[in-house]
């Protein structure tokens, strides 16, 4: 990718992902950041931000280290040992992403809390779940998949031989996994560190019910504005998280360095990875298990509790709560939560596989700025970006602009940091040889990139829509502002439910959303095992 | 609206309520009839003066699930001519922000539910229409904003929610007969609170207090640091801690009355009982600035201050009236029932920030 | 007049500070192998990557056929370029991946078709088609690259130490197969490599580079008998570099003294040589005859002993000592007679000795 001018495709999508990032993730959040204008001086001098903040800080540093461990051990378990049952963990590998806000939470209320099925009646404690430790245990097991799926993205494409030749000059496998294993996934472990500790500083709905006084950022921006009417208070809570943010991504770019990464590269091999001791293998099956049972137990009493009339309490059976969600306004707002998420994720996963092509092998000033510009969404609480896109878009002039449109836009940016992260460390991986020998081939770039580069980057496209999609069906925050009756979506009908304490009917929503969520996921990866080649992932 | 300014005063309350009971019993039905003709008078004046009222109107309500299709099937039934789009939000501080980022094109008609502390701000800043309806001389100026851009056409009483089961094996069944009743030690880690800081009822809790105490604050922040001593944990919604007192998670909590009346008739083994000294909330009604359908929405402000919208609400949602002809839900005390402070809405709300701060340090969070 | 198909004129690359490739300039005739050949960081492949058009030159100009080609890109040069490590297109079969660059020219299906099918048996990859480039070995793999790169027919093909990952029985085969694919074609080739053998047993040019200049260009032939400069002497092929003056200088021939002796050389056309100028002695082992002292023949003969001697196949290597310089002095057919050891006569044809200046 040499000077762009000889490359007006370049150029122009170069041009195109600019103007994109520009008016959809800089302009909304400039008018969020303006808004309060002279009140800043004054929300920070009154110094209640100061205490969330150190909150934020703690839960992230705790959540960030439980999950990207806990990802990371579950990606080693499904890319490299001989665990048994792998298609299942898959699952419930995805399933804690697929948590709409409030009802999951509180199930774990439900099975954990004071009174809880399991701690309680099982066990016999009476834990506090509210708090710093119910926020850290809920957020690992919430968070774990992204982490989860950036890793065995990047462990997919490892190279064999390397780790055989480690093997064969005489290192264990310990020592292999230390020292070159882990290295060379770096590009990803960067990444899902980073994802995993943005996400986890702007998480709304899991500590908001299960924090009980333990207030974070994200926590207290909602409270000023559901409790006060403080939108520049909020928006101030807003810009600390932003700039924590910015302090996170500086950090990772120290941390990354400029070293090579690169796995794949065109000497193809066949060599098979070296086995891993059974020992092991079993040890990632009992860890998985133990995990999977834990989310199982949670998803398990959701749908206990849409099948009965008011669970743990009233244990009759009833399928009134399906009836009811299938009805009228509900219908439309299940199909929208499905259109709407398909589309985002669909476009999104492509713009951030272009974008991350762009910054990772492009060699023009700027790129630093638009790489940060791509994860900087991932740091705006969605109550934010939501905010943002109500100011921006609610000129007369627009008025004409659809607002499942406009949700579907605030869907692709809000979630392009996760496909674009995937995008980039995938590219890392892939030796630019192969890139030149297309263009040496008569490729450009551009075809290049189409023909060459994304094949091998399934694994990243799938990244990337997995996450958009879940995010995109199970938001509130994002879309609160933006929604109206015509374009509702599932999750505003769940919070109106639990609003009204109709748990037996959210709880059903919440049902047919995962559900729906899953077998659209389930679609997708069918279709797309026929088209998307997983290159290296091959081996 | 100088009676807000003036505070709360309960004997006049009582002296109008006296009164116009008086004339309800003289008059038999009448009031509720001259209520219900006034109201299709006005309709049918409206009707004689001009075309019946037609148009298409973009609510923003912050009214439960449960009675936004009543209410609003009702009100179709005497405006068939207007349609209806309802944007069913049951948290009014969203609703309130999100007028407020539509200021430059507002995408809504009328506000309507929440209390009125989020009404009224958006009056002073300019984003609703001044309107004072016909149907608001039967309300007492109490729950009216003087200047005319919001109209108080519900009301909500505090009290206290118990789990039947844990309360009679833990706490020999005893019920708080006054707020002091929770600083009993019995009540360590069983007690619950919505957040004052994030939901309008827990901030209502403080300055219930405040008033209760006579405006002192000392000793208001002093009982709720003992307070604090006995309270497991600050909830962030208020509906959210009835839920965990109906699984018997905790044991009691102050929380709105007709929320509590809802979950008791649900079957959840729970109940209400309201302490001495409590405080209320009033549910506004207001127009948003520069609505396109100003006779619609005039039309939904009159209708929701008619006896019949006021009966269906408490048939819906277990809130009372500003209405003095609508009676109470069962089992729900009449406001004039009830032992309540001397509540000074507007003093509440300008020194919201401050008294949260206060409560905040005194506490410890 | 050589049709000249490729020249570069004063090309000048640098990376920081460093020239990586200082003001190179030469011409490769319409046709030819050409090599570039040097030592790793001598400026070599990245010459060839300016030629792709994977770099840009920072002076200087690239001509093609006559035609500058500075501003094209580089997939639009009519260059193709073999890569060191294949660079193989992994998610695509054999067939796919030498299909590609017709189907991004928008080749016709069946023309492409047959112009693949054609290619594969050229290469010798005939039944290799549906195969996964995983599934091939070394040879094979890079097979796969030249005939990915030949079926387009490109004005030149670039290749960039193509053979430098194969092992050493493979590399001579494929070596000959390159050579006898570019001549069947009558295409011009612009070689890289390491590997003085290569260079010389395929080119019809050489450009020797170091430290990101050419130091000498001309025919194999040339470029090791005629070398320029120590270094170029050195690196093609071994040799023995011997010190010494000139003494005097005789129409065409110079008188040099090295330690005790003299040998009277030819000066090489174009090198100015002046009375006690300093320079070295260049002869190639092969053309130094061992004989047992006091054996009869003529011509200068250097009375010396043998320090060690290695038996490699086809010679035998002796390192003999003389005046406390060793000579590495090969000797062809070693089983046609009995191997030398102790004190040895080394016999020197002064024709076959080149002169070089300091």
């Amino acid at each position: 990718m040499r000077s762009l001018r000889r490359e007006p495709g370049v150029l122009l999508a170069l041009l195109a992902v600019v103007v994109l990032v520009g008016a959809f993730i800089v302009y909304p959040q400039v008018r969020v950041i303006l808004t309060p204008g002279d009140s800043y001086g004054e929300f920070f001098s009154g110094g209640t931000w100061r205490n969330s903040l150190l909150h934020s800080l703690e839960v992230m540093a705790l959540s960030t280290a439980s999950a990207v461990t806990l990802g990371f051990v579950y990606a080693y378990a499904m890319v490299y040992s001989d665990m048994r049952w792998k298609p299942f963990f898959r699952l419930i590998g995805i399933l804690p992403l697929l948590s709409p806000p409030f009802v999951v939470a509180a199930s774990y209320v439900i099975l954990f809390g004071p009174r809880g099925l399991i701690t309680y009646n099982v066990f016999g404690q009476t834990i506090s779940i509210f708090g710093l430790g119910g926020i850290w245990g809920v957020q690992t097991i919430a968070f774990f998949p992204f982490a989860y799926q950036l890793i065995a993205d990047v462990l997919s494409r490892s190279d064999a031989r390397i780790e055989q030749a480690a093997r064969n000059l005489g290192a264990g496998s310990w020592r292999v996994f230390r020292t070159v294993t882990l290295p060379l996934s770096r590009p990803g472990l960067g990444a899902a560190i980073l994802t995993t500790a943005i996400y986890v500083l702007e998480d709304f709905g899991n500590p908001a019910l299960i924090g009980g006084t333990f207030t974070v950022l994200p926590t207290q921006a909602y409270g000023l504005i559901s409790g006060f009417g403080d939108l520049p208070g909020a928006a101030a809570v807003s810009t600390i998280l932003l700039a924590l943010a910015l302090v996170l991504y500086f950090a990772k770019i120290r941390l990354d360095g400029p070293r090579s990464f690169v796995t794949v590269t065109g000497r193809a091999s066949s060599m098979p990875r070296p086995p891993v001791a059974p020992a092991i293998s079993w040890a990632c099956f009992a860890a998985c298990m133990l995990l999977a049972g834990i989310i199982a137990l949670v998803y398990g009493s959701l749908v206990v509790s849409a099948l009965t009339v008011a669970f743990p309490q009233n244990t009759a059976l009833t399928f009134g709560n399906f009836e009811y969600i299938t009805s009228g306004a509900n219908g439309t707002a299940l199909q929208n939560t499905l259109v709407y998420g398909l589309a985002a994720a669909l476009l999104s996963s492509l713009l951030a596989l272009v974008a991350g092509w762009l910054v990772e092998r492009g060699r023009w000033t700027g790129r630093r700025a638009l790489d940060l510009l791509l994860i900087m969404p991932a740091a705006i609480p969605g109550l934010f970006f939501g905010i943002g896109y109500a100011l921006a878009f609610n000129e007369p002039w627009l008025d004409w602009l659809d607002r499942g449109v406009l949700i579907i836009i605030s869907m692709i940016f809000w979630n392009i940091p996760v496909g674009y992260q995937a995008a980039v460390a995938g590219l890392r991986q892939i030796d630019r040889s192969l890139d030149e020998a297309a263009t040496s081939l008569g490729a450009s770039s551009l075809r290049g990139f189409r023909d060459v580069l994304v094949p091998m980057l399934g694994g990243s496209l799938r990244v990337g829509f997995v996450t958009t999609f879940v995010r995109a069906v199970t938001t509130l925050s994002v879309v609160i502002f933006l929604f109206t009756p015509s374009s509702t979506v599932a999750t505003i009908r769940i919070f109106q439910l639990v609003g009204d304490l109709n748990w037996g009917r959210a709880t059903a929503f919440t049902v047919a959303d995962i559900g729906l969520a899953i077998v659209a996921l389930g679609a997708v990866a069918l279709l797309a095992r026929g088209r998307i080649a997983l290159g290296g992932a091959r081996a | 609206m100088q009676d807000s300014q003036r505070g709360y005063d309960r004997r006049t309350f009582l002296k109008l309520a006296g009164a116009t009971a008086a004339i309800a019993a003289c008059g038999g039905a009448t009031p509720a009839a001259s209520a219900a003709p006034s109201a299709a008078a006005a309709t049918s004046a409206a009707a004689a003066t001009k075309a019946p009222v037609s148009g298409t109107l973009s609510v923003y309500s912050a009214l439960n699930e449960s009675t936004n299709n009543e209410f609003f099937k009702a009100f179709n039934a005497a405006y068939p001519n207007v349609k209806v789009n309802v944007l069913p939000l049951a948290a009014a501080g969203e609703l309130q922000t999100r007028i407020r980022t539509e200021k430059a094109s507002p995408k809504s008609d009328v506000f309507i539910g929440g209390s009125s502390e989020f009404h009224d701000p958006l009056g002073k800043e300019g984003l609703l229409e001044q309107y004072n309806s016909p149907n608001a001389k039967d309300i007492d100026a109490k729950f009216k904003d003087a200047s005319g851009y919001w109209v108080g056409w519900y009301t909500g009483i505090f009290g206290f929610i118990s789990n039947n089961d844990r309360l009679s094996k833990e706490l020999g069944g005893k019920k708080p007969a006054t707020w002091d009743d929770l600083l009993d030690p019995s009540w360590k880690g069983k007690l619950i609170l919505p957040d004052p800081v994030k939901t309008g009822g827990g901030y209502i809790f403080i300055a219930t207090q405040i008033f209760r105490f006579n405006r002192d604050e000392a000793k208001a922040m002093d009982y709720m640091k003992r307070l604090h001593a006995n309270v497991a944990q600050y909830i962030p919604t208020s509906p959210g801690a009835l839920t965990l007192i109906d699984q018997g998670q905790f044991v009691g909590c102050p929380n709105w009355a007709h929320d509590i009346l809802t979950e008791k008739g649900k079957n959840n083994p729970v109940d209400l009982n309201v302490p001495a000294d409590t405080g209320f909330e009033v549910g506004a009604i207001s127009i948003i600035k520069g609505t396109k359908s100003l006779d619609a929405a005039k039309a939904l402000v009159d209708w929701s201050l008619t006896k019949e919208a006021g009966d269906l609400n408490v048939k819906l949602s277990n809130r009372g009236s500003t209405r003095a002809d609508v009676a109470p839900a069962p089992g729900s005390p009449k406001l004039s029932d009830v032992k309540l402070v001397n509540y000074d809405r507007q003093w509440a709300t300008d020194n919201k920030d401050r008294i949260l701060k206060l409560w905040q340090t005194t506490v410890g969070i | 007049m050589p049709d000249i198909h490729l020249r570069l004129e004063r090309v000048t690359k640098r990376f920081g500070e460093t020239a990586a490739v200082d003001d190179v300039s030469f011409d490769v005739p319409r046709g030819s192998f050409a090599t570039l050949l040097g030592p790793s960081g001598c400026g070599k492949t990245t010459t060839l990557r300016m030629i792709a058009g994977f770099y840009d030159p920072d002076r200087g100009d690239i001509l093609l056929g006559g035609r500058r080609i500075n501003d094209l890109p580089a997939h639009r040069r009519g260059t193709a370029m073999v890569f060191q490590d294949y660079a193989l297109f992994p998610h695509m079969t054999v067939r796919d991946n030498v299909a590609y660059g017709l189907r991004v020219a928008g080749v016709p299906t069946a023309e492409r078709e047959r112009r693949v099918n054609e290619t594969l048996e050229f290469v010798g990859l005939g039944k290799l088609g549906e195969r996964w480039p995983n599934q091939l070995s070394g040879g094979q793999q890079q097979r796969v690259a030249v005939g990915r790169a030949l079926v387009l027919r490109p004005e030149i093909l670039l290749l960039d130490e193509p053979l430098s990952n194969l092992d050493a029985k493979l590399r001579v085969q494929l070596r000959w197969e390159l050579r006898a694919l570019q001549q069947q074609l009558g295409m011009t080739f612009v070689y890289v490599t390491h590997d003085q053998d290569e260079a010389l047993s395929l080119s019809d040019w050489i450009a020797v580079m170091n430290a990101g200049k050419v130091e000498q260009a001309g025919t194999p032939w040339d470029i090791y008998y005629h070398p320029r400069t120590s270094f170029l002497a050195d690196f093609v092929g071994a040799v023995n570099l011997v010190p010494g003056t000139v003494s005097e200088l005789r129409d065409g021939g110079a008188v040099v003294s090295f330690g005790e002796r003299s040998l009277t050389v030819r000066v090489p056309a174009g090198l100015a040589l002046a009375s006690g100028a300093a320079v070295r002695l260049c002869v190639r082992p092969e053309s130094l005859v061992l004989a047992a002292r006091g054996a009869p023949g003529d011509g200068p003969a250097l009375p010396g002993s043998v320090a060690r001697k290695a038996f490699l196949g086809d010679l035998m290597r002796y390192w003999v000592t003389v005046d406390g310089r060793e000579w590495l002095v090969d000797q062809p057919d070693p089983g046609a007679g009995t191997p030398f050891d102790g004190d040895v006569l080394v016999r020197v044809r002064p024709e076959r000795v080149h002169l070089i200046a300091e």
